[in-house]
């Protein structure tokens, strides 16, 4: 059943639509930089962002940075969001719990199908940024600088932005979770959607006030940019074990009450 | 379950602290001691001092108004290094023997600068354990008690108050809580002036903290290549204008504190009081006191009258006073308003530009 349903989601064109308008981003600010080769001002704009200009290969991160807040989010929420309740609106639930395989494994499908959707989304999105970045910027053989100021070398580089590309999926499987319990609620994918979202925006909202402060470590969108810390020197821990517990959390909590209200649905659609 | 999990950081936190007996004099002793103690560390430091100072002096001004954010490793008093981090990018300080590197990283630019006998205030000095030590290193006995302990760090902390008997003192009382094992001081909160709640007007705390000492390498520093790499004289430059500056000769006594000796200071510059109870006089020249003037008189909190212009930031007192022939006093200090007048009208008249 998981392979039907990754077949399923990777076969329709509407995936593959959402990755490339995910690209269009990136690839966009990287021609604009290029061409006026004005850089964010330091403290402003995306993270990474203004040190491309020197080094190309830092690219695929602030690819990352620039998609992070917003549009990631929206893709992953709109797929995932879709997950049950596009069936239910689309009249195909019955059918599909009509088979004898049941509704945890269907469920357990739908999660892979969506946690596989997250991974390759991230991925393309270094990737594209990778290739943009070569094209666009000058690339640096011998490697970079962190944060910190020490050298990194290339391989120190490419290690670090995979770690920081698995952070960024997790960080996002908070997200699908949150969009996938909505759509164990609603018969609208649409209204999961925008559930997930709502979330994500008052998360970003309240971590921005100073009078949410005492909240904030539970907030989902708290150490989103902790991805940054893997490029300081030592790099900085406590942000990104702390996100990845969190997003532990969220997801096992989440998953846990889409299963429960799931499994003891009354489908009628 | 997920009310475990909610409750869980709470419940750590009202771990109860162990007290220990330790009087109030003994703790200070401690704290002072702990100089040589190396550390690995992540502080956060809040402020709620928002001065309207403009364009100038802006990394001092944001440095109490804002949250700051720090990484520390300390070997010795002469190689440590502190980096300020932010979302998108980092300050570090780091020093050695001869001096600091600063290096911003989203400048991508590195600063070299030598020990100077007076500087601005920067974010390694905002670290509890340099700030505590600052506090507590010249308070008298009788203004130091003990306010039992608190778990700063995952560790176990005395609490240590200090409220200044200075009558000019804008501070009304400092907590320091210090490590009981060791001596660190883990938390620092400033009260004082008018903030808003009550609460502390600076607020500095260790987040975690390692007694290890760091690797060499972590504390060293060299510019990466293709980095813009200068030599630091913004500060320099400051003290010696302030050295060519004719120096008037400045009172013994301001607002009934006494003027403290800095060896290799400018003779122009004073500087008065002790301990938490701090005033800085320094003469500006024309063109750097105009600017601050206009900022200073548009402020709405500020104070205008025939000496001056001052306003206060929390405990925090800036005055700005006209000291004839072109040339003004700058005031600047943990005092309250009224001893910044008082401090004004001690003054001689400066002898302008030239």
């Amino acid at each position: 059943m998981i392979a039907v349903e990754l077949r399923k989601l990777f076969r329709r064109p509407r995936t593959w639509v959402t990755i490339g308008l995910l690209n269009a981003l990136p690839v966009l600010v990287a021609v604009l930089m290029a061409l006026t080769d004005l850089a964010p001002r330091p403290g402003e704009g995306p993270a990474f962002l203004s040190a491309v200009l020197t080094n190309g290969t830092l690219y695929p991160l602030a690819a990352l940075a620039i998609v992070l807040p917003l549009f990631l989010p929206i893709a992953v929420s709109l797929i995932a969001g879709d997950a049950v309740a596009g069936e239910a609106q689309a009249g195909t639930l019955r059918y599909l719990l009509a088979r004898p395989a049941g509704r945890t494994r269907l469920l357990v499908a739908k999660l892979v199908s969506v946690f596989a959707f997250v991974l390759v989304t991230v991925v393309v999105v270094a990737a594209v940024g990778y290739v943009v970045g070569r094209l666009f910027f000058e690339v640096q053989p011998v490697g970079g600088t962190a944060l910190s100021g020490t050298s990194l070398t290339s391989a120190d580089i490419v290690e670090r932005t995979v770690l920081a590309i698995g952070y960024v999926a997790v960080s996002m499987l908070g997200v699908a979770a949150f969009a996938l319990f909505f759509s164990t609620l609603t018969d609208s994918p649409l209204a999961a959607m925008l559930g997930a979202l709502a979330v994500l925006i008052a998360s970003s909202l309240l971590f921005t006030l100073d009078a949410a402060s005492s909240i904030a470590p539970y907030l989902p969108t708290r150490y989103w940019l902790a991805f940054v810390d893997f490029f300081r020197d030592p790099i900085l821990w406590r942000d990104i074990v702390r996100g990845l517990g969190l997003q532990a959390v969220y997801v096992v909590v989440l998953l846990g009450a889409a299963w429960a209200n799931f499994t003891t649905k009354d489908v009628t659609s | 379950m997920v009310a475990v999990l909610l409750a869980l950081p709470a419940l750590i936190g009202a771990l109860p602290a162990s007290d220990a007996a330790a009087p109030a004099g003994e703790l200070r002793a401690r704290a002072l001691a702990s100089v040589d103690v190396p550390f690995s560390g992540y502080a956060q430091s809040a402020g709620g001092l928002s001065l309207p100072v403009g364009n100038q002096l802006t990394s001092a001004a944001d440095l109490l108004s804002d949250r700051t954010t720090m990484r520390a490793w300390y070997r010795s008093a002469d190689d440590w290094r502190v980096d300020v981090v932010s979302a998108t990018g980092e300050t570090g300080v780091h020093r050695d023997a001869a001096g600091t590197w600063t290096w911003q990283y989203e400048q991508d630019a590195a600063a070299r600068t030598e020990e100077l006998p007076l500087a601005l205030p920067s974010a390694p000095d905002l670290l509890p354990r340099a700030l505590g030590r600052r506090l507590l290193s010249e308070a008298a006995d009788d203004e130091l008690s003990r306010i039992g302990a608190a778990r700063v760090a995952g560790r176990d902390a005395l609490g240590l108050r200090v409220v200044p008997t200075d009558e000019a003192a804008s501070v009304s009382r400092v907590d320091v809580w210090v490590d009981a094992a060791r001596g660190v001081p883990l938390r620092v909160q400033v009260y004082g002036g008018q903030t808003d709640g009550g609460g502390p007007a600076l607020d500095t705390s260790f987040l975690g903290l390692d007694l290890g000492t760091p690797a060499a390498s972590v504390t060293a520093f060299t510019p990466p290549p293709g980095a813009d790499v200068r030599f630091d004289q913004q500060q320099e430059d400051l003290l010696d204008t302030a050295r060519r500056a004719v120096a008037v000769p400045l009172p013994a006594t301001l607002a009934g504190l006494d003027r403290r000796v800095l060896p290799g200071a400018p003779g122009a510059v004073g500087v008065y009081g002790r301990g938490v109870t701090l005033l800085a006089v320094a003469p500006l020249p024309g063109r750097a006191a105009a600017g601050l003037r206009v900022t200073l008189n548009r402020a709405p909190e500020s104070v205008i009258d025939g000496r001056g212009v001052r306003i206060a930031a929390g405990p925090l007192g800036l005055m700005l006073v006209d000291g004839g022939r072109g040339g003004s006093w700058l005031l600047a200090g943990t005092v309250s308003l009224d001893a910044l007048a008082a401090a004004a009208a001690g003054l001689p008249p400066t002898r302008g530009d030239r």
